[in-house]
């Protein structure tokens, strides 16, 4: 699953034209460790819907990659 | 190209429905009824023009019924046309809140639910739409009788702009057409005497022309009005 959702992080970055990431760990923060802005959080959101049929914003903010990571094992 | 439009069914709906097949585009329809008209384009164009009975009052299963069971995910659309709208026209002395409601529900709700899975469609690939709300005159010039109405286009007025701010750097447009009083359904309830009145205020003293608001929807829908978002653009033969 983290792979996939790392795929995910790259597709957005790559939109932005920035520097693919070779790796994710629980503790990133999608804002200061990775620099999504709200767009690309939008964005995230909307991808991961489309593989995993979630609304990771749904009930609330979500900060980092740990929190992404549970709710989507939740499912 | 993909466009969802609501309200297909009959007047400026319609006439934009057939106009874009025409060019070629692909039409996601949406209405309460399936006229005649409708099902001759139907008919017409198998292949392109695809019909779903929704009743824009439903706000609540707009995601599963429309996006999900419906268009589906994989879709792109590249430009959505909120033209369906309910007109209670009445003295504001006499507002009636469930038919208040259900105006907004019908006319802003939904219509802002539908922009919301339209956007994430645009984002999830990568597309640079266009969004097109179809909006009245009777925002920018008073009519009597006709507060309420125009109070939920002057709202879709305002939430176009910010669409247009809040997405442009994805290429996303947001644009509203400002129609005039066309010889459409929706005016049907108004007197000889009250829409002469109304086509009196108007430069050239005449019902706004259909096909003239269709082809602008189409423009606006088109990469050649790429530089065009945020903007009210009046097809209302110069209600000045």
């Amino acid at each position: 699953m983290k792979a996939t959702i790392l795929e995910v992080f790259n597709t957005i970055i790559e939109n932005r034209g920035n520097k693919k990431l070779e790796s994710i760990s629980p503790e990133m923060h999608l804002k200061y460790d990775i620099g999504f802005d709200s767009l690309d959080l939008a964005e995230l959101t909307v991808r991961i819907e489309a593989d995993y049929d979630i609304d990771i914003f749904e009930d609330g903010i979500v900060n980092t990659v740990g929190e992404i990571l549970k709710k989507l094992e939740k499912k | 190209m993909n466009i969802l439009l609501t309200g297909a069914s009959k007047g400026l709906g319609l006439k934009t429905t057939q106009f874009l097949l025409k060019k070629g585009l692909t039409i996601y329809a949406i209405s309460r009824s399936k006229t005649e008209n409708l099902n001759e384009l139907l008919l017409q164009y198998p292949d392109n023009l695809k019909w779903l009975h929704y009743d824009l009052a439903d706000g609540v299963n707009v995601r599963q019924s429309i996006f999900k069971d419906w268009i589906g995910f994989d879709t792109p659309i590249h430009g959505f046309v909120n033209n369906a709208a309910l007109a209670y026209d009445d003295l504001i002395t006499n507002l009636n809140l469930v038919s208040l409601e259900k105006m907004y529900h019908v006319n802003v709700f939904t219509p802002l639910t539908l922009t919301k899975f339209v956007l994430r469609q645009m984002l999830l690939h990568n597309i640079k739409g266009s969004i097109i709300h179809i909006s009245s005159i009777s925002v920018h010039t008073g009519y009597k009788g006709l507060s309420m109405y125009a109070s939920t286009k002057g709202a879709l007025e305002a939430f176009s702009k910010n669409t247009a701010r809040e997405w442009g750097e994805k290429g996303i447009r947001s644009n509203c057409l400002v129609a005039g009083f066309m010889e459409t359904e929706m005016s049907s309830t108004l007197s000889d005497n009250q829409k002469n009145r109304i086509y009196q205020r108007t430069s050239m003293k005449q019902p706004v022309d259909v096909d003239s608001v269709a082809e602008t929807i189409g423009f606006l829908l088109s990469d050649e009005a790429k530089s065009i978002t945020g903007q009210n653009i009046h097809v209302d033969n110069g209600t000045i």
